[in-house]
């Protein structure tokens, strides 16, 4: 009897756990983003969905398993790619608040974001959040984006970045790229093998690093 | 060994039957049978699955590829503090195996099976000690099992380990399924983990942090067991199966992969901040730099 009965309820059980089993595949289990909560937690996000304990108690120890499956499928987009844009908020608050907060100085200055990214598109979404970051810190924002001649570009990319962005910087302040009431905020990706962002800041032809 | 039993109770089922017949003798048959090969499970420690479930943090993107010399020249303490997790000799096992894991990547790592205000705190006496006595100190390793290198070249950069146990349940009933079915239906037991990894630079610097948690189910019963073993060798892929040593792989691919991402972060946020001060210190180099390009931007 008891068998059978376990047969009957074993599919029902083994249905909602998000381990790896007979129901769900490892690559499944690995789509969803888990936390382990109270019930009193859980329950606040999820109103009405979660037994909670009698007031008196009930000599059950609970706990919530929360799993939220991810966006977008794993592979789908390159790693480097991935792991900037699931945390995208993350990095351009942290970027924003360095500036903020290592140069209050420089609080009344029109701030402009550049990008150095391998992706074209990801770089335009790290500059937008970024300038949208620097926007709720209270800064100025503008979109222009400063450019250095043909020629000022071809003996940069030919430096090591050590010295690349001080000379940039420079060469944006001596051809007026980058006005004396304006700092840029360079975000930069500089080795292709990390899934963080490094933020340089440049202000009147001196380049220093935030991040 | 679950095997074994099992043909032990199908002996004792023909040796009962022969003598006796009645619904209590064979009852008492299939009773003793079961107990027999659920005594057969539990003492082989056969008729377990072990899964592995990545929570948080353990199967983030990685980029690195750990079989590459990403840490050239990188002079790395670890520090794995044991906790309610993970016993002393299971601490010891972990932090020489991620020690081993950096020195594939190139890195120079030495290992503390202590925490770090433990280590610090027993260099300050140590030294002390030895300022006292004006004796000079030896190489070798103490006998708090804290390993000490030849040079007293300054750490690059400190790695601290420290893994808990955030939960563990086993559900009453599955176990009492688990009896009732003669083991057919999995007796269930899960535990949950979390590692937190504190990356800083020699100074103490705090460059990157972040908790890696993760799960394990054990599923108990010869039903599961071979349930999953059949699919593991008719249907799933290899990656895919759960018998086995799989549990272990997965485990430690997710864990030595993360580390070693986080450290190569951590590494690139230490160079950027050496930069940042060497910058700080004087900036005459740049302004050569610029005059060059300058040069180039007059040129056609």
């Amino acid at each position: 009897m008891i068998f059978w009965l376990s047969l009957l309820i074993l599919p029902y059980k083994g249905a909602q756990d998000p381990a790896p089993g007979l129901l769900r595949s490892k690559r499944a289990s690995r789509r969803l983003e888990c936390a382990r909560v109270s019930p009193e937690t859980g329950s606040q996000s999820y109103p009405g969905q979660i037994e909670m304990a009698r007031p008196r108690g009930d000599y059950v120890e609970r706990s919530v398993m929360i799993c939220r499956e991810r966006l977008l499928r794993p592979d789908l987009r390159a790693p480097q790619d991935e792991a900037i844009l699931s945390d995208l908020d993350a990095h351009a608050v942290a970027m924003a608040s360095a500036a903020e907060a290592l140069r209050p100085d420089l609080g009344e200055r029109t701030w402009l974001v550049e990008t150095h990214y391998p992706s074209a598109q990801v770089s335009a979404k790290v500059a937008f959040a970024t300038k949208n970051a620097l926007v709720r810190q209270g800064l100025k924002v503008s979109d222009r984006t400063p450019v250095l001649a043909v020629g000022d570009v071809e003996v940069i990319t030919r430096m090591d970045p050590e010295s690349a962005y001080p000379v940039a910087c420079r060469r944006y302040a001596e051809t007026g790229a980058l006005g004396p009431d304006q700092a840029l905020l360079a975000v930069v990706s500089l080795d292709p093998r990390e899934t963080i962002l490094h933020a340089g800041l440049c202000d009147r032809g001196t380049w220093s690093w935030l991040h | 060994m679950a095997g074994a039993c099992a043909q032990r109770a199908a002996v004792w089922d023909r040796r009962w039957r022969s003598s006796a017949t009645g619904g209590v003798v064979r009852c008492m048959t299939r009773l003793s049978a079961s107990v027999g090969l659920l005594v057969g499970l539990v003492g082989g420690g056969s008729g377990c699955v072990h899964v592995y479930q990545p929570m948080s943090g353990l199967h983030d993107p990685v980029v690195i590829d750990p079989q590459q010399p990403n840490f050239q020249d990188v002079r790395l303490t670890v520090y794995c503090a044991p906790g309610d997790h993970l016993n002393p000799e299971e601490t010891r096992m972990l932090c020489r195996r991620v020690g081993t894991l950096f020195e594939n990547q190139g890195a120079v790592v030495l290992t503390y099976t202590r925490n770090r205000l433990q280590v610090e705190q027993a260099r300050e006496e140590e030294e002390a000690a030895l300022a006292a006595s004006e004796s000079e100190s030896e190489a070798g390793v103490d006998a708090t099992g804290v390993s000490r290198g030849t040079d007293e070249a300054p750490t690059d950069l400190v790695l601290e380990l420290r893994s808990r146990q955030t939960h563990a349940a086993s559900d009453p009933v599955s176990w009492v399924l688990c009896a009732g079915s003669f083991t057919l239906v999995p007796g269930v037991t899960e535990s949950s983990f979390a590692t937190d990894v504190v990356i800083r630079d020699g100074t103490g610097f705090l460059l990157a942090r972040d908790t890696l948690e993760g799960r394990l189910v054990r599923y108990f019963g010869v039903g599961s067991w071979a349930t999953n073993r059949i699919v593991d060798l008719l249907w799933r892929e290899d990656e895919d199966e759960l018998t086995g040593d799989a549990v272990n792989q997965d485990l430690s691919a997710d864990l030595y992969s993360q580390l070693s991402q986080l450290l190569f972060n951590a590494k690139m946020q230490w160079q950027v901040r050496q930069e940042g001060l060497r910058a700080a210190g004087g900036s005459g180099a740049a302004e050569s730099a610029s005059d060059a390009a300058a040069t180039g931007a007059a040129t056609p």
